[in-house]
């Protein structure tokens, strides 16, 4: 027995001898830093992979965004067998129910993606429970929702407990992606070189967010992107605790949402009959959002940058919806090819206005909508003769200020129907607000006199050295900031526009005021479609969402490691984010300075 | 139950303990577990050993199972974890090009317009043309990328066909190149047949969706109804491809090899006839990539069409025409090389210049100095075998490339190069990791081989004698030789000149590789423009020089003066990394913007730019976009190379007039662009968009 016991020893040193050869280990230094050695991994200080150090190495060890409240990590971990967690559910709402067995779900497919390229073993007897305290079970999120948390995790002999207590199931929901970024995957003497999930065996966490509004705006009307590239992207927010998906889908090029009521709009606006977004597309797709703690906000740009999918109004006897659509040469009538703005004075677009706005709150009962308006040229109305003749029989002129006036009375007809629609679908009787984007409409010296403010919210595009957020906040607006020269992720590809890095899109910091909600980074996709969209988003769509979660006032030095951290999770994910850095840098933290 | 299983399990480890001595425990199981009989048994019979040994092995077995049944039972693969609730929208899958029902293309004034199409149209027996098939066929000559350059003419009328009914008549006297043309050509079939059943799954799909009563049989007879249905809708019934090779032998790709060809399509009857004619294999291979631009896929009529009648005769205007793909910054796997060099081969490219190591990693795994990759990768993963390489440079060669690998020395080299002290051959590298890194190397991490070390030398040698074995014959070799950092050796040496050192350093390189190569000199040794190639350290007799610097640098005219052969690679032109900002923590701006967009690397023309002398032309060898991977990995390789490097095949294949480096590019080349970057993207390729979708449906409208 004694010579079998040696054999035994001997052999498995023999099957492991390579993998020994090779000592290394990553050292947690005091800056927070894992760095390479070429010694033995201990168990204290010497951590035998980059991914376990990185787990517990500073104080915010992996998390991404960084928390904003009370941090403990300790740098103890405990095996983890996916199959050996528990959940414990202390509600018996029903609303609750469902969406905290749809986030485990997701959650276990989470940290399932750790083990997506190497196989893991689950020999651990270790157990983990999960117990959730939620007050409310309110599924909607709004400007209000409170998304706050507080995580704590506790291991008793091989009983490991995760404390979660939120106000909100969005909270929870939160906690659970925390949570998940307190486990990954090792490697190395200790689990007998397998891959082995790990968890942090004792940690306190609060945490909630900076700014409500945290975004990403998708534009699904210069190139069509399809369900499972719109999903990609919610994981991704998901897993960023961004929460607001602004859905770009109409503009001037095609319509690709379904309107039921209105059928034409895709049958003429869009690339084909496989490129449009269903009834059902769009409720999976906002159920799928709300499961990743985001909600949706879909925006039909009106009146510019609406021509295709408006076009049929003359072959069924309803006039001109749309004028100037496709005309050349363009550069006279829109800012982009091709052109398209409604005509404000049929009285037909507005019926249709209200069937589109109808049928979009069926999907979203309690959601606000987002009404575009910008970049309406002038100089299309201007030359489209039956604006220009209902103009002079009623009373207005040529002048900026009148087609001023013509936008803003567009906009109040638009806001009421609106309103009508939106009071018949839903319980509260307050009156939502809707959101805009900056024009010469907002321009904060004229904006009173036509948009009222408890009304509108404005989502400012402007540089940030521009002075328009600041007299716009004076005045009493809420806004949404999008700085167009940091956030702006389709720029560096075309004209003279320059590429903004991960560590651009982190530095850009927005007024903390109780009236900017928040900001939002924005994906146009003139020259983006679904191959590419992942790498133009991600990572830096993740650097927004720490700037808009945490508002970090640190060094960005301190983020790097974290950040380079998330770019892998988001990969192991499904997401083709853009690689930052060599990965040599990515192997050897502050090397690369 | 359990007796048998571990009798069984006994059989079965002696073979492993034999046969896969080298396989980890888990591999080891999972052949336990996918064995169903006892063949093992057999094979241990068959055995003789003497009895001391078999005792011992007997032993042995008894350990080594009762360690695989422990780790058996004690551990469950975790892969499979509840993915169906995530499946739900796998309904909706939007293919490659989607059918676009609701649009008839009208072709007028050589430029296709859209027009709805509508129930009327259908009512009136108005038959839906897609697209591609008004495009293809709109318009004075075909959509060829790269445009051929001598004649091309094509007819405004198609015939279907379907693919099965292409036949090849090869006419060769060379066996080699006889071989190589049937593989080219059934990657061709294969193409086509892809386009048909790229689109065949609209139809799995609807079959899945529609009919639940359906079973599988009724489906397949469908299937056979509607091929041969279709059959009798085509146009023609045989296609008949005939080549034919007269010239030539070559089968690897070199400087002075004809790449013209001259291809035509006639037809009549029943049949149609594609007769191609070339000098070598190279301009046939090209031939059959202009073939598979006059043929498409007609969604309307689901079937393939080609032009009926064409004619082109073309050859390219620049010989070396390449692309770099550096996999040191990061890995890339042989699956994203391969799909490269198929857009490389649908462009006519012919060099992929592999830069395989830098000071960041040493990816390949030398069959002699295994530390090298043991050391130097990033992984025991993510390395290139001599199999990897040699699979590569086949893949290649049967696709008219060249693979040129580059260990790129002396700069660039650190780790992996670091094993020296442990196995006493002194130091191979010197600097590597050094900090601060900007004192002596370009970008982190510093490395840079070591001048005075003859054990550098010699791996530097075997190294080239290993490559060069793996990818056949070349006439074109590349050392590296760029960002030399002189204060990185004054820590070691002192010299008074140091720049001395890296001369004699390129020199003995220069010395190994001929040594490597059985004592003969690559025609073409080049080297990347450097301090030392503005000196006259290197002959122009034996290096060529690829320019990396600015297109009006004064290098370009001194090192076209001094007579030496050139490969442009302008870094303000066809650097493909460009315009992504710094990597680093410490800068803010990346070295090269901006972006190059692929109008700009259309219009650079270095060649006239320059007022190149006409009897110094034939200095310029040709041109090569340099993809430098600090930013990019695999996930978005395809974006970064797709379709810009198209724009770089077709200026040095074609290289049609420019319009002075400015950002703006005829219409026509607008709409060729955006059709063969649909034929990248049916090739698998991720290309990028060149504009909005509303712009590829409505030719000319957005420019």
């Amino acid at each position: 027995m004694n010579s079998t016991t040696t054999v035994l020893l001997w052999l498995l040193l023999l099957l492991n001898v390579q993998k020994f050869i090779s000592a290394q280990s990553f050292k947690c230094t005091e800056t927070g830093k894992c760095i390479h050695k070429n010694e033995k991994p201990d168990n204290n200080t010497l951590y035998e992979c980059q991914n376990a150090c990185r787990l517990t190495c500073g104080r915010y060890g992996a998390l991404w965004p960084k928390p904003t409240g009370s941090t403990i990590i300790k740098n103890s971990v405990v095996h983890l067998n996916p199959h050996k967690i528990r959940f414990e559910l202390r509600t018996t709402n029903a609303n609750g129910q469902e969406y905290l067995n749809a986030i485990d779900e997701i959650f276990l497919k989470n940290i399932a993606s750790e083990c997506e390229k190497r196989d893991c073993v689950t020999e651990s007897e270790n157990e983990i429970v999960i117990q959730y305290a939620v007050n409310v079970f309110e599924d909607t999120l709004t400007w209000d929702t409170d998304e706050s948390y507080s995580l704590a995790i506790s291991t008793l002999d091989q009983t490991t407990t995760v404390e979660i207590s939120s106000h909100t199931l969005f909270g929870a929901r939160h906690a659970l992606e925390t949570l998940s970024q307190l486990i990954t995957v090792t490697n190395g003497p200790s689990t007998n070189f397998e891959n082995v999930l790990i968890i942090v065996s004792s940690a306190q966490i609060k945490d909630r967010p900076v700014y409500a509004h945290r975004g990403l705006l998708i534009d699904t009307a210069r190139h069509f992107i399809p369900v499972a590239d719109i999903e990609r992207a919610l994981d991704g927010m998901g897993a960023s605790k961004l929460n607001v998906f602004h859905w770009h889908a109409t503009d001037s090029h095609s319509f690709p949402l379904e309107i039921p009521r209105v059928p034409q709009m895709t049958i003429f606006g869009a690339y084909s009959h496989e490129e449009i977004y269903t009834v059902s597309d769009v409720r999976h797709i906002i159920e799928y959002a709300k499961y990743r703690g985001v909600r949706v906000i879909i925006e039909i740009d009106a009146p510019s940058h609406a021509g295709n999918g408006w076009q049929w109004g003359p072959s069924y006897d309803l006039g001109n919806l749309t004028v100037c659509v496709n005309q050349q040469p363009w550069r006279s009538f829109c800012i982009q090819p091709p052109c398209g703005q409604l005509n404000p004075i049929n009285l037909n677009v507005y019926d249709v206005l209200r069937d589109i706005y109808r049928d979009l709150l069926t999907s979203l009962p309690h959601e606000t909508m987002h009404m575009g308006g910008d970049e309406v040229h002038m100089g299309c109305w201007n030359s489209t003769k039956e604006i220009v003749d209902y103009m002079y029989n009623n009373g207005l002129g040529q002048t900026t200020d009148d087609f001023l006036k013509l936008w803003s009375d567009f906009q109040s007809k638009s806001l009421e129907i609106w309103d009508e629609e939106s009071r018949a679908t839903s319980v509260t009787s307050t009156q939502k607000p809707v959101i805009l984007w900056s024009s010469e409409l907002t321009d904060p010296a004229n904006i009173e006199k036509y948009l009222n403010k408890e009304r509108y919210i404005i989502q400012t595009w402007v540089p940030l050295t521009s002075p328009i957020p600041k007299k716009l906040l004076t005045k009493g607006y809420k806004l949404i900031m999008s700085t167009k020269d940091a956030w702006y992720f389709d720029h560096g590809f075309w004209g003279n526009t320059r590429y903004y890095t991960w560590k651009m899109a982190y530095k850009n910091r927005i007024p903390r005021d109780r009236n900017v909600l928040g900001g939002e980074a924005c994906v146009w996709s003139e020259l983006i479609d679904n191959n590419s969209i992942d790498e133009r988003t991600w990572p830096r769509a993740a650097a927004v969402a720490e700037r808009l979660w945490s508002d970090p006032d640190t060094d960005i030095s301190l983020a790097e490691q974290r950040f380079y951290r998330h770019r892998e999770r988001l990969v192991d994910r499904g997401i083709r984010a853009e690689a930052v850095a060599p990965r040599y840098c990515v192997l050897n933290e502050g090397e690369c300075t | 139950m359990g007796l048998a299983r571990s009798n069984f399990t006994y059989c079965r480890m002696l073979e492993f303990l034999m046969l896969y001595r080298t396989k980890t425990l888990r591999e080891m199981e999972e052949n336990l577990l996918n064995t169903n009989n006892v063949r093992g048994l057999h094979h241990v019979k068959m055995v003789a050993l003497p009895t001391s040994l078999r005792r011992g092995l007997v032993m042995l077995l008894v350990a080594m199972s009762v360690i695989v049944m422990f780790f058996y039972w004690n551990q469950t693969p975790m892969k499979p974890m509840s993915q169906s609730q995530i499946n739900l929208v796998m309904d909706k899958i939007v293919k490659i090009s989607p059918p676009e029902k609701t649009w008839t293309y009208r072709c007028i004034a050589n430029r296709c317009v859209r027009e709805h199409f509508t129930n009327d149209n259908a009512f009136n027996h108005q038959k839906r043309i897609p697209f591609l098939t008004c495009t293809m066929t709109c318009g004075a000559t075909p959509n060829i990328w790269p445009n051929p350059t001598v004649k091309l003419v094509g007819s405004s009328k198609s015939l279907t066909f379907q693919s099965h009914n292409i036949r090849l008549k090869i006419s060769t006297k060379f066996y080699d190149v006889e071989r190589l043309l049937e593989d080219a050509f059934n990657i061709f079939l294969a193409d086509l047949k892809a386009m048909e059943s790229g689109s065949a799954l609209d139809v799995e799909v609807q079959k899945k969706n529609g009919d639940p009563n359906s079973n599988s049989d009724k489906n397949s007879e469908q299937e056979i109804e509607q091929i041969t249905h279709r059959n009798r809708d085509c146009d023609i019934q045989n296609v008949d491809v005939n080549v034919a090779v007269s010239r030539s032998d070559v089968t690897f790709v070199h400087l002075d090899m004809d790449e013209s060809y001259n291809l035509t399509i006639k037809h009549g009857g029943s049949s149609a006839r594609v007769q191609i004619n070339a000098n070598s294999f190279f301009g046939a291979r090209h031939a059959l990539a202009s073939l598979q631009q006059m043929i498409w896929w007609d969604d309307e009529d689901e079937l393939l069409h080609i032009l009926s009648t064409a004619h082109i005769v073309d050859k390219p205007k620049f010989r070396y025409r390449g692309l770099m793909l550096d996999t040191s910054r990061h890995y890339f796997s042989i699956d994203s090389i391969k799909r490269t060099l198929v857009g490389m081969a649908h462009s006519k490219l012919n060099r992929f210049h592999w830069h395989i190591t830098d000071s960041q990693s040493f990816p390949f795994q030398s069959k002699y100095y295994p530390e090298l990759a043991k050391y130097g990768a990033y992984s025991s993963h993510e390395i290139y075998t001599p199999e990897d390489v040699k699979e590569i440079a086949d893949f290649a060669r049967v696709r008219g490339i060249q693979v040129i690998p580059e260990i790129d020395a002396p700069a660039h080299a650190g780790n992996g190069w670091d094993w020296g002290p442990k196995k006493g051959l002194g130091e191979l590298s010197l600097c590597i990791n050094q900090q601060p890194w900007n004192y002596y190397c370009g970008e982190p991490p510093c490395g840079q081989l070591n001048p005075k070390n003859n054990n550098t030398f010699l791996i530097l040698q075997t190294l080239y004698a290993e490559l060069l074995e793996l990818i056949g014959p070349t006439d074109y070799f590349h050392l590296g030789g760029d960002e030399v950092n002189l204060e990185c050796w004054a820590q070691h040496f002192n010299d008074t000149d140091l720049r001395l050192l890296w001369c004699d350093f390129m020199l003995q390189a220069f010395d190994r590789l001929k040594k490597a190569n059985k004592n003969v000199i690559p025609r073409n040794v080049a080297v990347w423009s450097s301090g030392l190639t503005s000196t006259s350290c290197l002959s122009k007799n034996n290096f060529a020089v690829q320019i990396w610097g600015g297109s009006t640098w004064q290098e370009n005219y001194d090192l076209l003066l001094g007579g030496f052969n050139v490969v442009f690679s302008h870094v303000d032109a066809w650097y493909l990394d460009c315009g992504f900002g710094s990597w680093r923590s410490s800068a803010s701006e990346g070295a090269c913007a901006p972006y190059k967009t692929w109008q700009k690397m259309y219009n650079h023309r270095p060649w006239e730019h320059l007022h190149v002398e006409s009897t110094r032309s034939k200095q310029i060898l040709g041109g090569e976009a340099c993809m430098w991977t600090e930013q990019v990995d695999e996930n978005t390789l395809d974006t970064r190379l797709w379709p810009r490097v198209g724009a770089l095949a077709e200026r040095l294949w074609t290289d049609p007039p420019d319009f002075h480096d400015i950002e703006l590019v005829p219409k026509e080349v607008f709409n060729r662009m955006a059709i063969y970057r649909n034929r990248l993207i049916e090739l698998g390729l991720k290309a990028e968009p060149i504009f909005p979708k509303y712009c590829a449906q409505n030719p000319d409208e957005c420019i």
